[in-house]
């Protein structure tokens, strides 16, 4: 598809999650789009800047989501209908201004998207965003198909308008990155003006200005949007109930785990005694809804990702029913009939309907899937989470771990969120020691490198992507170097926001749109915040490591290391090498004491290969990225290169 | 000699503090690796039999077997190890001008052995600022310029290894007795490695009873000279109980009370006052500072010993016997201090015993010791 604003009203078309969710915002008229890249949201923002060719639309790459969440918020303000995208966590950074933005109000639909990332395959959390949406008291809205993540997007920048609220609109990583077909709605033409009016009266929530206070004001309005939203989802169409009219058994399920739930009553078949009500309007619950299909068994399993938010809801609001509908019973997290960490899948609903049910249910025979197991154990090849052939990482961690080995005072990396983060494992050296939020590695430094006076004496290095240092790090920074602390920051220059598919940030000359953007100099600003600043290539193993060792040798204060290299598969790098490598067998000590193998054993880039049969290393060529790093650290000089 | 590999090495010397930094391990492979006095192991290695705890002289140095490979006699525990002869030398006219801490013995006989073609190049201990650095110099010049102590454990090994994997041959090695343990015992090829030749021709050892943590001294010679260089470096011997640093225009003196708490560990479990495996051994003479005590070990020490007379570098003369008395009994005392340090570790250095030591010597060699001299 050229772009998601293809598309008539009525045609079918196959659209992954994320473009669903970015259509929905298209037909509700969308205007102004910002996000920060986070897995599994980034397709949302780079789908609608895309479309932005051909729409009147605004898009960009955020700093971080909480700038992303201002800069939508302006567009809500100024009367257009605005989104903001970010993955789970990316919340929490929005958090402090989504708090006085439920406050204020917004004006244009507004909706905030965060895709959570149950079983954290692309996070180093399994937080939820869905929580927020109480705690700021905004509605939620948690579409389950293809079909909903397009059509409760467009719905929920009208329910917006009428709450005058932002409303949250969450996916996660089955719904945003599987794909399904949807039905195409009508696109608006779009020809909002923007103009934001301040200048009425102060409590006027279309015309005053724009604050939170006074509070207790504001407050109880808020309150009071939030009834008028569980009004409103009494009546939605995006909450459905399937099977009999008064099952033994009701499943109650929110997102993708409304699909997984059916599934499992239909692998049981047990369709024709127990119910699946899939809500999508998960906060606030609607009570007389809610009432009616609490009133139908006396038994119920919620089903949904992670903590039992949804499960705590029906439970308050069962109690305050008690007197109507009588004492119920609900399985889900709170008893462990469900487990509260990782994603689900239709095997473990099953598991659980079939434990509730005392209906046996083997998923495969014990026979194939004990031949599956071994097939698996013994055909596939162990793989590491790693570094690509070529990676600049490899190279930085490489001379970072020399240089902390053999400085030799137990010195110590804090990492924060990038591929970087791989650096807790073999790939990385298992140099990480501290590994938290985006910009984190640095913010945790400052407060080490301040640890002196209690007899602290090692080296503190903490490491932060170029990206990062935009969105997180910098005040992490202005922190050490305004209170001394005794820091090495090293700046993973891989110019790009690597992880999530080279989205453009500030350091980078171009904007999401691709047009030209001024780029701001990471080298000049640590310099003017006070830093000793020096840049390497990492591929330069001798001068990165030279240069490390002095700066970690400096003693006092904050310093500055840039190890520059754009990322082997950076658009612009992608397939070209730079050298070809051989391994020269004759020379290649392979085990023997001198080598034991450090290419395939310790570095281990994917591109090269250890030759079990030869005992020798060899390159892969198929993958080798050509960076030439390899013939450097290769004791024996087996490994040599040859500019391509 | 008991093998093993990089994992009982950490094991056994680095996490019992007695790595001592010589080098012996460092630049065999990738792994161990020397910076600034320090020595680490850089990455992993799973290798169950490896040089790096081969040569180390803090594990499982097998005096025995040493003193048969190189003087075909078993080892007896002697105050000064095994010798042909020992002699008094002082500055001979013909040797060229230097910063010598003493006769300037050891520099004669290095300069002898490469001008005379006993060595291609010599193995010396340089110093950039207060670290010592490791170095191969095949120049009479760069010989010279390395003379005098450093007084700190030095990785001069890892330069002799560098020179040896590039295929250096005849080196001669001037080292501590640590060192010079090392070096013999990787001239024995303890892991049989294939297309194996000794790099060394000659070996120079020095006496030392301790020497002091590069790191640790810089620090402490910064706090002394508030950051100002110092050209010379001394520690005369006793009654001297003083390290004096000789500045551009001053001296100052640092008490021994502040220096030996900066001897590494390692030092305590060294029962080798005199380089017991060099051809030949240089040290002071008490009372005398611009003499040098020299121990000839070898036929090839004789033979340098003689040509760097013969050039006029050096005079040799007898040694007073009261020195000799006094050299021997300080070379005991250090035996005993060092089999206290290793019983007090645990270790049972009894040839036979099982289990792992810093060193194996048998019942009648410390008896000898222990009986005294």
């Amino acid at each position: 598809m050229a772009s998601i604003a293809d598309g008539k009203a009525g045609e079918v078309k196959l659209l992954m999650g994320n473009e669903a969710l970015a259509r929905g915002a298209l037909e509700a008229g969308l205007a102004v789009a910002a996000g920060y890249p986070g897995t599994p949201s980034s397709e949302i923002i780079e789908t609608l800047a895309k479309a932005a060719s051909t729409s009147n639309l605004y898009v960009e790459w955020s700093v971080n989501e909480k700038v992303a969440l201002e800069v939508a918020a302006a567009a809500s303000f100024a009367g257009l209908r605005s989104l903001c995208v970010m993955k789970q966590n990316g919340v929490n950074v929005a958090s402090d201004f989504l708090l006085h933005l439920a406050g204020s109000g917004t004006r244009g639909g507004m909706v905030l998207m965060p895709c959570d990332d149950p079983g954290a395959l692309s996070s180093v959390n399994e937080g939820e965003a869905r929580h927020f949406a109480r705690l700021v008291e905004i509605p939620l809205l948690e579409p389950a198909t293809f079909q909903q993540a397009k059509d409760v997007t467009r719905w929920a920048f009208e329910l917006s308008e009428t709450l005058r609220t932002i409303v949250m609109v969450r996916s996660a990583t089955r719904l945003s990155h599987a794909s399904g077909t949807v039905t195409m709605g009508e696109i608006p033409s779009n020809s909002s003006k923007a103009k934001f009016i301040h200048d009425g009266f102060v409590l006027d929530p279309m015309e005053g200005p724009v604050m939170s206070p006074p509070v207790a004001y504001k407050h109880s309005q808020q309150q009071d949007k939030i009834e008028k939203a569980a009004a409103i989802f009494e009546d939605s169409p995006f909450n459905t109930y399937e099977g009999p009219e008064n099952p033994s058994l009701m499943l109650i399920a929110s997102s993708v785990a409304g699909l997984y739930a059916r599934e499992a009553i239909h692998l049981l078949g047990v369709a024709d005694s127990v119910g699946l009500l899939c809500l999508a309007t998960t906060w606030p619950l609607p009570p007389k809804f809610m009432q009616k299909y609490l009133s139908k068994t006396d038994r119920f399993l919620v089903v949904e990702e992670v903590l039992p938010f949804l499960e705590e809801n029906i439970k308050v609001l069962a109690q305050e029913l008690t007197q109507t509908i009588g004492p119920k019973t609900f399985f889900g997290k709170r008893d462990k009939t469900l487990p509260g960490v990782g994603e689900l899948n239709p095997d473990l609903v099953a598991g659980a309907l079939s434990k509730i049910l005392g209906k046996p249910y083997v998923p495969v025979s014990q026979e194939y899937s004990g031949k599956a197991r071994q097939t698996a154990f013994l055909g596939a090849p162990s793989r590491d989470l790693t570094f690509c052939p070529g990676c600049p990482h490899r190279a930085s961690f490489w001379n970072i771990h020399t240089v902390l080995s053999t400085d030799n005072r137990q010195g110590f990396v804090c990492g924060d969120i990038g591929c970087y983060s791989m650096a807790v494992l073999p790939s990385g050296f298992s140099t990480l020691k501290t590994l938290h939020a985006m910009g984190s590695g640095t913010g945790v430094a400052s407060g080490f490198g301040k640890l002196g006076q209690f007899g602290m004496d090692q080296p503190v290095v903490s490491v932060c992507g170029d990206s990062t240092f935009f969105h997180a790090a910098m005040p992490a920074l202005a922190n050490a170097i305004h209170h001394g602390s005794d820091i090495t920051m090293v700046i993973l220059d891989n110019s790009g926001t690597g992880m999530t598919g080279f989205q453009p940030h500030p350091g980078l000359p171009v904007d999401a749109l691709g047009q030209q953007a001024p780029a701001l100099d990471i080298e000049k600003i640590c310099k003017a915040m006070g830093a000793t600043v020096a840049v390497c290539d990492p591929f330069d193993l001798a001068h990165t490591q030279e240069t490390l060792h002095k700066l970690l040798e400096e003693g006092k204060g904050v310093k500055v290391l840039i190890t520059r290299r754009i990322c082997a598969l950076s658009p612009e790098r992608k397939g070209k090498k730079q050298f070809d490598m051989k391994v020269d067998a004759s020379v290649c000590l392979g085990e023997n004491c001198g080598c034991n193998r450090l290419c395939t054993r310790i570095f281990r880039c994917p591109g090269l290969v250890w030759d079990a049969a030869a005992k020798t290393a060899k390159i892969d060529e198929v993958i080798c990225a050509g960076c030439g790093v390899c013939a450097d650290i290769c004791p024996s000089g087996a490994i040599s290169k040859t500019p391509v | 000699m008991r093998l093993a590999g990089p994992n009982q090495l950490l094991e056994s010397v680095f996490a019992r503090d007695l790595c001592i930094g010589c080098g012996a391990c460092v630049d065999l492979c990738p792994y161990f690796k020397t910076y600034s006095g320090r020595t680490a192991q850089v990455f992993p290695c799973t290798r169950e039999t490896g040089r790096c705890f081969a040569f180390c002289p803090k594990v499982e140095v097998d005096y025995q077997e040493l003193s048969q490979a190189f003087f075909n006699e078993p080892y007896r525990g002697a105050p000064l190890g095994h010798y042909l002869r020992i002699v008094k030398v002082e500055a001979g006219p013909n040797l060229p001008k230097g910063n010598y801490q003493n006769s300037g013995a050891v520099t004669a006989l290095a300069v002898t052995a490469l001008e005379t073609g006993m060595i291609s190049a010599a193995v010396v201990t340089d110093r950039k600022g207060l670290m010592p650095v490791p170095k191969v110099v095949n120049k009479k010049e760069d010989i010279i310029a390395c003379a005098a102590s450093k007084y700190t454990a030095a990785p001069t090994l890892a330069a002799a290894n560098r020179a040896a994997a590039d295929g250096a041959k005849n080196l001669g090695l001037i080292g501590t007795p640590c060192q010079i343990t090392a070096a013999a015992m990787s001239r024995l090829n303890p892991t049989e490695k294939e297309g194996f030749s000794d790099p060394y021709n000659v070996l120079i050892g020095l006496f030392c009873t301790w020497a002091v943590d590069a790191r640790k001294l810089a620090a402490l010679i910064a706090a002394h000279t508030k950051g100002k260089d110092i050209c010379k470096m001394d520690m005369p011997p006793p009654p001297s109980a003083m390290l004096v640093l000789s500045l551009d225009d001053c001296n100052i003196n640092v008490g021994l009370d502040l220096v030996r708490p900066i001897v590494p560990k390692g030092c305590s479990v060294c029962p080798d006052m005199t380089s017991e495996y060099a051809d030949i051994s240089v040290g002071v003479v008490e009372g005398l500072p611009l003499a040098n005590t020299v121990i000839v070990r070898t036929p090839r020490g004789q033979e340098l010993l003689d040509r760097a007379v013969e050039r006029g570098y050096l005079v040799a003369g007898k040694v007073a016997a009261e020195n000799l008395a006094h050299l021997s009994l300080a070379a005991n005392n250090k035996k005993k201090r060092a089999l206290a340090a290793v019983q007090a570790l645990g270790d049972n250095i009894d040839p036979e015993a099982a289990g792992r030591a810093v060193f194996r010597i048998r019942a009648e060699a410390l008896e000898r010791i222990m009986a005294g001299v």
